[in-house]
């Protein structure tokens, strides 16, 4: 009649929807419930946008545009009016408005990391709820890790791809400059590294300084500062010759009636000129840049491994607060 | 009782324990030497401040000591995670989760050992709905929810720090009722903090007397009142040697001492087997007492095992 070895065999089993490990996987998405919510909605409203001007948002662009070639959509958006964060204002200046949310969002997952997923826990003290509940302070530190980095990766992806694709749609529609060429180089791979290197940047600040409100601090600035440098100041995106980002080759054309393509007579927004001209029609695209993998790369590259750099202090921080486990070595006296 | 075949003998056996806070702060636990054996319900007193809930917390694998070692189950601290229970003094719950949440969360993250039925029973006796969340609970309620929590993993060890604090007497008087009615049925190891003496008297066999940061009283609870002496009479304590004086006062024209007996007791002195609490007082009055830990609780000289 022992009840040591097995206490499960004499009660009914508690409603176990994951099986074995998972359960701190439901655990921490449980704990985490609000920012869950909050990273959807987000999700949905950033992919909203960028469908939105995908599609219907781009048509008074468009229209500008078949009349009167770059002029016309350069025109349309002097039209500016209000624009904040891709609400309001033209296609030109919404255009943009999703991009500053993945940035927003990548320090607002800095200071999650640091603040409510970890910071919080030590503070209260319920980290020792998971520790006491079969659960090692590396298993526990490892799930608030993977779970969130899962799920900004595949969230910061999708809008990334999505992004890719209305710029392929539309980047003849904005103005050209600093603009168009420095998104161009900055959204891709790198971005949702960016995102995830706020994670581990969060997860560091608060196991080192175990409060929350510094840790939140810290974290956020650092986040702050490492999107400000991805923008326009560190090396991976610029020429070599100058502080810029490579020019963006563009073809741009306009059809004439016979349906050749001959460069912009200049017309402006005169429609006599177009018509003397013959001109029907307009093309102009942004071409693949070959700078642009390489920037890329060498720039995700770097980021992932900052990440993984924090990521590995971060266990190695988590190691100073528990007991050596194994075989007690020689042990040092204070 | 129940085979205790894969239980090890020894619960605890620590050898040497030191623990420091900062590198000149104050020792609270300073070459702390003892074994628990396993199957007992112990009461661990002293006076605040005197480690109780550092060696708790050491045992559970949360706190790292400074030096000496430690074994729990027969494994360092924190290799046997899912056997030990921890309670700790502030009794941390996550207070955005329900009751039912928590309790789930003690079923996902115990595969195996949860025991669903065991721990929504010591909720419901207190009258609480499953659905309301931690956040909305009186000290004693979350006392109730954290004690189900411990309690529904089953564990073979169960650490307790001060659990009972923020409960009025009778769900105190309940709980403690069901925990070791538990304890008892399933040769279940405690080791409970608590200042409330009598309480202990009632619940523990065993008892760890922390002083100092060491042990000064360990054992089973009858062999140490048994070796104690509540002597009244007339005389001084110089005339009750060889016996150790604890603790002496005067009484009238006479004396009432509690004595620890080296051989057997002049017949002129009236005396009697003190009771736990005048033992615990006796000591905890009288720090400067001579240690006395029974051959069971004394820790092995090959404690450390790998």
């Amino acid at each position: 009649m022992t009840t040591l070895i097995d206490p499960s065999t004499d009660h009914p089993t508690a409603r176990r929807t994951l099986p074995g490990p998972d359960g701190l996987v439901w655990t921490v998405l449980r704990l985490h419930r609000t920012a869950l919510w909050v990273w959807t909605a987000y999700i949905v409203i950033t992919a909203g946008l960028l469908l939105w001007l995908w599609g219907p948002g781009a048509d008074a662009a468009q229209k500008a545009f078949d009349t009167f070639g770059y002029s016309g959509a350069q025109e349309n958006s002097y039209h500016d009016g209000f624009s904040f964060l891709g609400f309001g204002g033209s296609f030109d200046a919404r255009f943009y408005g999703p991009s500053s949310l993945i940035s927003l969002a990548s320090c607002a997952i800095a200071v999650f990391a640091a603040g409510p997923l970890i910071a919080r826990e030590l503070e209260r003290g319920t980290v020792t709820l998971a520790w006491t509940q079969s659960v090692s302070p590396a298993r526990w530190l490892t799930t608030k890790l993977a779970v969130p980095a899962v799920l900004v990766a595949v969230g910061t992806g999708l809008l990334v791809v999505l992004y890719r694709l209305v710029w392929n749609a539309h980047n003849h529609l904005l103005v050209a400059g600093i603009g168009p060429r420095s998104f161009a180089f900055s959204l891709g791979p790198a971005t949702v590294a960016s995102a995830l290197f706020g994670l581990a940047v969060g997860v560091l600040a608060a196991l080192v300084l175990r409060r929350t409100l510094p840790a939140i601090l810290a974290a956020g600035a650092v986040q702050f500062l490492a999107g400000a440098m991805r923008g326009n100041n560190w090396p991976f995106q610029h020429s070599p010759f100058s502080r810029l980002q490579p020019e963006l080759p563009v073809y741009s054309k306009a059809i004439t009636s016979s349906g050749a393509r001959i460069s912009d007579p200049g017309c402006y927004l005169s429609q006599k000129c177009l018509d003397r001209h013959h001109i029907t029609g307009f093309t102009r695209t942004y071409l693949p840049s070959p700078d642009y993998w390489p920037r890329q790369l060498a720039e995700t590259g770097v980021l992932l491994g900052l990440t993984a750099l924090a990521v590995v202090a971060a266990f190695l921080v988590l190691r100073r607060y528990q007991p050596r486990t194994g075989r007690p070595k020689k042990e040092t006296t204070a | 009782m129940s085979s205790t075949s894969t239980t090890p003998a020894v619960a605890i056996e620590a050898t040497g324990l030191g623990k420091r806070y900062g590198r000149h702060g104050h020792a609270a636990l300073d070459a702390c030497s003892f074994r628990l054996p396993a199957g007992r319900i112990s009461a661990l007193v002293g006076p605040n401040g005197a480690g109780k809930s550092t060696l708790l917390a050491i045992a559970a694998g949360l706190l790292r000591p400074t030096s000496g070692s430690v074994t729990v189950l027969g494994a360092a601290p924190g290799e046997n995670r899912d056997r030990v229970a921890y309670l700790s003094q502030d009794k941390p719950l996550y207070p955005q989760l329900s009751i039912a949440d928590t309790l789930r969360m003690g079923a996902e993250l115990n595969p195996g050992r949860w025991d669903a039925a065991y721990a929504s029973r010591i909720v419901e006796q207190g009258d609480l709905a499953p659905k309301t969340r931690v956040r909305s609970l009186s000290g004693g309620q979350r006392t109730r929810v954290a004690l189900a929590l411990a309690l529904g993993k089953r564990p073979e060890l169960m650490l307790l720090d001060e659990p009972m604090a923020d409960l009025d007497p009778l769900a105190r008087h309940e709980l403690m009722g069901t925990l070791m009615a538990d304890a008892a049925e399933h040769g279940t190891t405690v080791l409970m903090s608590s200042h409330i003496v009598a309480e202990l008297a009632d619940a523990c066999d065993h008892l760890l007397l922390l002083g100092g940061g060491r042990i000064r009283l360990g054992g089973g609870i009858d062999d140490l009142t048994a070796a104690h002496s509540l002597v009244t009479g007339r005389g001084t304590a110089d005339a009750l040697a060889p016996h150790t004086v604890v603790e002496s006062r005067a009484a009238g024209r006479g004396l009432t001492a509690l004595i620890r007996r080296d051989g057997p007791l002049d017949s002129a002195w009236e005396s009697q087997e003190p009771s736990l609490e005048e033992l615990i007082l006796a000591h905890l009055r009288n720090p400067g007492a001579p240690a006395l830990i029974t051959p069971g609780t004394t820790a092995s000289a090959a404690a450390v095992t790998a």
